[in-house]
């Protein structure tokens, strides 16, 4: 088995791939990059037995062949490198030979035939949505999912198929972010849940992507398809809580506000919150907002006062500055809208400008319990 | 620049107040502790002391010391009322002072002298204490907190003692070494095994010898024997956990009333909790068997104040670390890692009804007192101590032998 490639597109696409990779694997091949040569095209293939992440490279070749090389190793070398053709040789001793301008290393490799195969997903459904949005889609929910191993239907982003829209919805029971589509959707029904680790490497792939994604799905698994990789990965198997049905329908009061001035704001306050509650107290009277925040241990305390345009009754409310201040630095509009409808139940955060036709994004906050 | 620290220490606290509301107690032998079977002392008069009963003994054994004795129950409520008043009287003539317990204080008067005389400051205080409480109280005045608090238990009762700079070594010499705050029976005893009777022995011996034989404990030791402290007057007094527990007046091995006074104790903390705006991430339950074993098992939960997620858990608990098939004799719950702040509502789990109940729950018992409103499971089970705000800077009020 031999073939020529070009060092820093390997190198582009096994960085890619090593995002999958763990630091520590109880399966020693799973250390390694799958290099699976057929005449002039390679694929490559990473996995963590969850997911498992592949693409297909260009190389110079006429050769077959199947061998799981040591990815660290072959990255760290490939990091050296300036821009030049470096030939792979499978040598007899269970070794590769890469040769450069600069001269040669051996690495030894694995078979092939040890690595774990990626599972073939029966009688997919399939939708196709552009990467950039997906990406978005992403971005928008994931930093809400939660952490919690004892809920982990709560530790991934749900996504929500149907032919008039496609939703993801992501939350920790603290909070929660809905992000919904009208402009793309699928031609059935479908939810599933997906675990934040393979979003997190689409999301860096994807953003700014001209090119569509393939999502095929079933009830186990899903898998992206896009230019020449693919991710398979295992779905989070459980039942999403129904979010819909905390979400307020009636809130009489409405605050908006410019983003970047309540989220400075909030910022500036929330130093001097308690530094494990982080802490904060909205006062609305009128159009005033103060926001205060003490940490009684310390005996720091701030307060400001911001103009708004607040409709409804006068009232205060607590909510931890962390939410508030991941949701609004999530958030690109210039104006946001804070729904309220009492101290106990949910704010929701919306942006009032900068969406695309059909994009909408509902934000949800629970706040604390304020002794009156 | 040397430091003038006042001790100041009601003499039998509890017993001066009794005999402040009822006037026939004075000169008579007086009890003021737990009445039944397994009631401690809290406090005694100075008459009972010649039968060799002190604070911390099971008042069992000292009707049968002092059969004449006069036995109270007493009432922490009254007592810390009159706690509070003495406090009044020392913050208008000391700004930086420690509330170190229910009947003890201390002062910072240093740089008084310039002006007045730190004694005769102390003094003067002293004197309006006893004339506008009527309780009697004595002070030690030096140069640090120790030798000051060694001094008053020297001056006791009903008066006063001054060291003088320099003097603090040569007062200690010919003292117990059970006098240094710190040495309990145990310690004692392994001193005394080391042939040690007087502060002058230790304070002649080195400092390493005393860290060998009792570990960090020793080189304190050593340093209190040799009258250096410098720890300050801090005037508020931070909680680190809360706790109730509870001894049996018979051992009892009837789990639904264990569980039901768990959560009774649960219920009364977590609204303790949230009174203080805190919020609590470690729990513990400990029992102690009738043969005295005790066990004791904590968890680390999420920041939380809402009964709801706190009783289960406590519950859980109680489940795991109840396995012997023996009665109990005393059961308990700890919160500890507080910090300030409020409960967290869950978006699934926390419906609205039940918050609006918390609070409006809470409204009562903020009005009503904090038996006002119980769970029926906790019904009955008043027999938990009561518990004032326990976030007020102010240190608990705790048995004199329980002090630390």
């Amino acid at each position: 088995m031999k073939f020529i490639v070009s060092s820093t597109y390997l190198l582009k696409q096994l960085q890619v791939l090593g995002g999958v990779i763990n630091n520590s694997n109880t399966l020693p091949i799973l250390d390694n990059f799958l290099f699976d040569l057929k005449q002039n095209k390679l694929t490559v293939s990473a996995s963590d037995l969850e997911t498992t992440m592949s693409s297909v490279l260009n190389v110079d070749s006429d050769n077959e062949g199947v061998i799981a090389v040591p990815a660290r190793l072959l990255l760290e070398t490939l990091k050296t490198f300036p821009e030049q053709p470096l030939t792979f040789v499978v040598e007899d001793n269970n070794t590769v030979e890469i040769s450069s301008n600069h001269g040669k290393y051996a690495l030894a490799y694995a078979d092939g035939a040890e690595f774990p195969k990626a599972v073939e997903l029966a009688n997919p459904s399939s939708t196709t949505i552009l990467g950039d949005i997906l990406a978005t889609a992403i971005n928008k929910t994931i930093f809400a999912a939660g952490n919690d191993d004892l809920r982990p239907v709560m530790s991934g982003v749900f996504f929500q198929f149907s032919p008039e829209n496609l939703t993801f919805v992501a939350t920790d029971a603290h909070k929660l972010v809905k992000y919904q589509r009208e402009d793309v959707s699928a031609s059935q029904v479908a939810e599933f849940i997906m675990p934040k680790k393979p979003l997190n490497l689409l999301k860096g792939i994807l953003a700014g992507s001209e090119s569509d994604v393939v999502i095929e799905y079933n009830d186990s698994n899903a898998k992206f398809s896009f230019d020449d990789t693919e991710l398979i990965c295992r779905l989070i198997d459980g039942k999403y809580p129904n979010y819909e049905a905390v979400i307020p329908k009636e809130n009489p009061n409405m605050l908006t506000i410019s983003r970047n001035q309540f989220l400075s704001s909030v910022r500036r306050v929330s130093i001097f919150s308690n530094k494990t509650t982080h802490q904060i107290r909205l006062k609305i009277a009128g159009a005033e907002l103060n926001i205060s925040a003490e940490d009684i241990d310390y005996s720091n305390r701030a307060e400001e006062r911001l103009t708004c345009a607040y409709q409804g009754d006068d009232m205060q409310i607590g909510f931890n500055s962390r939410f508030l201040t991941e949701m609004l630095n999530n958030l690109t509009s210039d104006e946001v809208s804070l729904e309220m409808s009492l101290p106990n139940r949910a704010g929701i955060l919306t942006p009032s400008d900068g969406l695309d036709e059909g994009e909408h994004v509902t934000m949800l906050v629970m706040p604390v319990m304020l002794n009156s | 620049m040397t430091k003038n620290i006042l001790h100041l220490d009601l003499d039998t606290f509890f017993v001066s107040v009794e005999r402040k509301l009822d006037s026939r107690l004075q000169g008579k032998p007086i009890l003021v502790g737990g009445l039944s079977d397994r009631g401690v002392v809290a406090a005694c008069s100075y008459e009972t002391r010649g039968y060799g009963i002190h604070s911390g003994m099971p008042m069992k054994m000292a009707k049968e010391l002092c059969p004449n004795a006069i036995r109270i129950k007493g009432n922490a409520g009254t007592y810390s009322k009159h706690s509070d008043e003495v406090t009044e009287i020392i913050k208008e003539y000391v700004p930086l002072f420690e509330k170190s317990s229910i009947d003890e204080f201390y002062a910072d008067l240093s740089g008084m002298d310039r002006f007045f005389g730190s004694y005769k400051y102390a003094s003067e205080l002293r004197q309006r204490i006893i004339k506008e409480t009527g309780l009697p109280i004595s002070f030690g005045l030096s140069v640090n907190k120790v030798v000051s608090k060694v001094a008053t238990g020297e001056a006791k009762p009903n008066n006063q003692l001054k060291i003088d700079y320099g003097l603090e070594k040569t007062f200690l010499a010919p003292l117990s070494i059970k006098k240094i705050p710190m040495v309990g029976d145990k310690t004692y005893q392994t001193l005394r095994n080391l042939g040690l009777r007087k502060v002058g022995t230790v304070q002649e011996m080195p400092m390493d010898v005393m860290q060998r034989v009792l570990g960090k404990n020793g080189t304190v030791i050593w340093k209190r024997a040799n009258g250096i402290d410098h720890t300050p007057v801090i005037p508020f007094w931070e909680r680190k956990s809360i706790s109730n527990e509870r001894t049996f007046d018979k051992d009892t091995i009837d789990v639904i009333k264990l569980r039901g006074l768990l959560i009774a104790m649960t219920e009364n903390l977590a609204y303790q909790l949230r009174r203080g705006e805190k919020l609590t991430a470690c729990i513990a339950v400990k029992i102690r068997y009738s043969d005295f074993n005790t066990y004791s098992k904590q968890m680390r939960i999420p920041y939380t104040s809402a009964d709801h997620i706190l009783i289960p858990k406590i519950l859980e608990l109680f489940k795991t670390l109840y396995n012997r098939r023996l009665l109990v004799r005393l059961i308990g719950i700890r919160f500890s890692h507080l910090v300030s702040g409020n409960y967290q509502i869950n978006l699934f789990e926390d419906t609205e009804e039940a918050l609006n109940l918390y609070q409006a729950m809470d409204h009562i018992r903020n009005r009503y007192g904090d038996k006002s409103v119980v769970r029926a499971s906790a019904m009955g089970k008043n027999t938990i101590g009561r518990m004032h705000n326990p976030f007020n800077g102010q240190p608990p009020i705790v048995l004199a032998h329980r002090k630390q």
